[in-house]
């Protein structure tokens, strides 16, 4: 679902580089994201796709690059204020009930019940919300990752692996929302395929060891 | 529903963090396993304290001299909170790991950065659930007091307070310790080494080097345990007191360095150092603070008061020459009976240690060694001895003030109780723990919220 692009973009990231010793994990990486648009970043594995997910949102530090919102740059600290990134594979608060962890976020910031509780409904989250998360299944525990962003306001959600762990039916239940999402809140996840069943504009990540300059824009 | 713009203007509020942070311990096994087993240890050290207490208090209730040197601070409340000194040493770095190393371990930390928090308030956030899990910790050895009042024994507020408050700093320092080592290390396993390095370690270097001359001595004073000394001797001290704060901020602020992932190691490296160097110039500056107080209800840190108030008005500067070495039983005598005493009741006194070893050690034969110089204005005397009795008559007559007469009643009558704490065991060894027990059965069930979210209706959405 491409989003309108002849408007400026929301996010405009421009060579993010990433080392670890000589090798290349992210090298002179670009795009942009526009409003209503679901950006797929799509790679095998290794290419360092979770990497620049984690460096966007200021979580790993980045040997260079710039990242911009609405033209404005964002300091590292800064990007958590437009940005909100459910990492992968992650059970968050594992000894606590899923409505606490849920009421943690929503009372953090300040989300109406209301919301809270439609977020429940779409996700399908009312049978375990009495559930510690340490048991709840990997497909309900990524239907709460994926509550959390819902709950979260921030105008730009990024996800890593969203559908991981979903049955075809879920993935396709899931793949409706975030399309009807995009609409008001643009989407970059990082999957190796999915990202295509949302209509998502794909952005290919070069397998990290690359040199820099070896993914130019708009390739 | 959602505004494009950034969120950077919201204020979050304090109290979900605060909450989830004291969920966090309280869902962990680590505080209730603490819990229950100190009960027990607590416990039996109070019985064994009073039961050597109501010994002592047969032959003390017969003589009034033998009472006064029965003081509930040295014979109760010393051995029972020396146990929960055990327990926090051991087993609270377990406890205050887990508000850091839970999130560290499992990722969660990645979402907790998100949130609209500085990592200030996240620490702070932390800190303030760790107090709450030391006074939690506490109150095995506060049912103490309670069953020590019920049995008839004595209780001074001030000198309780001041030891009472002297272990919840030493158990935030712990915990502070903790969340420390939980910022800098990836798993709860490594974080529980390098928090018991520090305080097994503090503890080791306590009972090996103390006593010893030069720097050994100085490294002995790093020393934990020495923190809770002061308090123990029912002594008020700015300096150890705002000392241990600014420790614990010191750790805090260190753990604050260390938390954020997105910070490149070296930059974190630059910033450690910078804030143990501030840490180390302000408990060097703190150090300075000279406000102190005896809360003990016996003065022992402290002359007479009729002594104390005729030391008070000399105004003109004394000087104290000691030709001893620190290591010298006398000199540590000589310290706690007069010395320490001295530099509080007369702000204008000096001391001097003149003998940095012995002469057996250097083999000089020092004939000066052994004399305490006192010099008043112009008058100068020379004694060997390291009493009180002794010395202050001689600064008396330095100043040539008349020797002061004592109080009238003002002495310490002591408190000899003669009393069984059998009826305690069964408190600390069944009831206490079922209560815990209990606590702990309620602090799983699920919470009520869910119903809230589930019976509101999605049309009212936006």
């Amino acid at each position: 679902m491409d989003g309108d692009q002849a408007s400026p973009a929301l996010m405009d990231v421009a060579a993010l580089t990433k080392r670890y010793g000589e090798q290349f994990a992210l090298a002179d990486v670009a795009f942009d994201i526009h409003s209503g648009e679901v950006l797929g970043i799509i790679g095998p594995n290794g290419a360092g796709k979770t990497t620049l997910l984690e460096g966007l949102a200021g979580l790993l530090p980045l040997d260079s690059g710039d990242v911009r919102w609405q033209g404005r740059s964002l300091s590292r600290a800064q990007r958590r204020n437009a940005t909100f990134y459910l990492p992968d594979g992650l059970r968050p608060y594992q000894d606590q009930y899923v409505a606490r962890v849920l009421a943690f976020f929503a009372g953090v910031y300040r989300s109406p019940r209301a919301q809270v509780a439609w977020a429940i409904e779409r996700l399908a989250l009312a049978p375990v919300l009495q559930k510690r998360v340490n048991a709840l299944s990997k497909g309900f525990g990524r239907r709460l990752m994926l509550a959390l962003g819902l709950i979260a306001p921030q105008p730009l959600l990024i996800m890593d692996e969203p559908f991981d762990g979903f049955d075809l039916r879920q993935t396709r239940d899931v793949v409706h929302m975030l399309r009807e999402l995009a609409g008001e809140r643009p989407h970059a996840c990082a999957c190796h395929s999915s990202a295509r069943r949302c209509g998502a504009r794909m952005r290919p990540v070069p397998a990290a060891g690359r040199r820099p300059g070896a993914c130019p824009r708009n390739a | 529903m959602r505004s494009r713009e950034t969120i950077a203007a919201r204020r979050a509020p304090l109290r979900p963090l605060l909450a989830k942070e004291i969920r966090e311990i309280v869902a962990g096994r680590a505080l209730w396993i603490m819990l229950l087993l100190m009960c027990p240890l607590i416990g039996y050290s109070f019985f064994q304290a009073v039961s050597l207490y109501a010994e002592s208090s047969v032959a003390a209730q017969q003589s009034p001299v033998l009472a006064a040197s029965l003081s509930p601070l040295d014979g109760v409340l010393v051995p029972t909170f020396g146990a929960s000194y055990v327990a926090v040493t051991l087993l609270f770095p377990f406890v205050a790991i887990r508000v850091l190393g839970q999130e560290k371990e499992t990722g969660t930390l990645r979402l907790l950065l998100q949130l609209p928090y500085r990592t200030s308030t996240l620490i702070g956030a932390k800190l303030a659930a760790i107090l709450a899990a030391v006074v939690v910790v506490s109150l095995p050895a506060l049912a103490t007091l309670a069953w020590w009042t019920s049995l008839g024994g004595h209780l001074s507020a001030p000198e309780t307070s001041n030891l009472v408050g002297g272990h919840v700093l030493y158990g935030l320092l712990v915990g502070a310790i903790a969340l420390f080592a939980a910022a800098v290390t990836d798993s709860t396993a490594t974080a529980a080494i390098v928090a018991l390095a520090f305080t097994i370690g503090s503890w080791v270097l306590d009972f090996t080097i103390a006593g010893r001359p030069g720097i050994l001595e100085w490294l002995a004073h790093l020393s934990l345990t020495q923190i809770l000394r002061t308090f123990e001797q029912g002594f008020l001290s700015a300096a150890v007191a705002l000392g241990v704060i600014a420790a614990i901020g010191g750790f805090a602020l260190l753990a604050g360095i260390w938390l954020p992932p997105g910070v490149a190691a070296r930059v974190k490296l630059a910033q450690s150092i910078a804030c143990i160097l501030a840490t180390v110039v302000v408990v060097a500056l703190i150090a300075q603070t000279g406000f102190s107080r005896d809360v003990s209800e016996d003065r022992r840190n402290s002359f007479p008061a009729a002594d104390a108030r005729v030391l008070a008005k000399l105004s003109e500067p004394l000087q104290v020459s000691v030709h001893l070495a620190p290591e010298d039983p006398r000199f540590i005598d000589l310290q706690r009976n007069v010395l320490s005493k001295l530099v509080r009741a007369m702000p204008d006194a000096t001391i001097r240690l003149a003998a940095a070893r012995q002469p057996i050690a250097t083999g000089t034969g020092d004939e000066t060694y052994g004399q305490i110089e006192f010099t008043y204005g112009a008058r100068t005397d020379v004694t060997r001895s390291t009493s009180p009795r002794e010395i202050l008559p001689l600064l008396y007559g330095l100043a040539q003030v008349p020797v002061p007469q004592p109080d009238p009643g003002g002495g310490y009558p002591g408190y000899p109780l003669r009393t069984d704490a059998q009826i305690t065991l069964p408190f600390f060894f069944a009831v206490l723990p079922l209560l815990i027990a209990l606590a702990w059965w309620l602090s799983r069930r699920p919470p009520r919220q869910a119903f809230a979210f589930t019976t509101e209706t999605t049309n009212d959405r936006h």
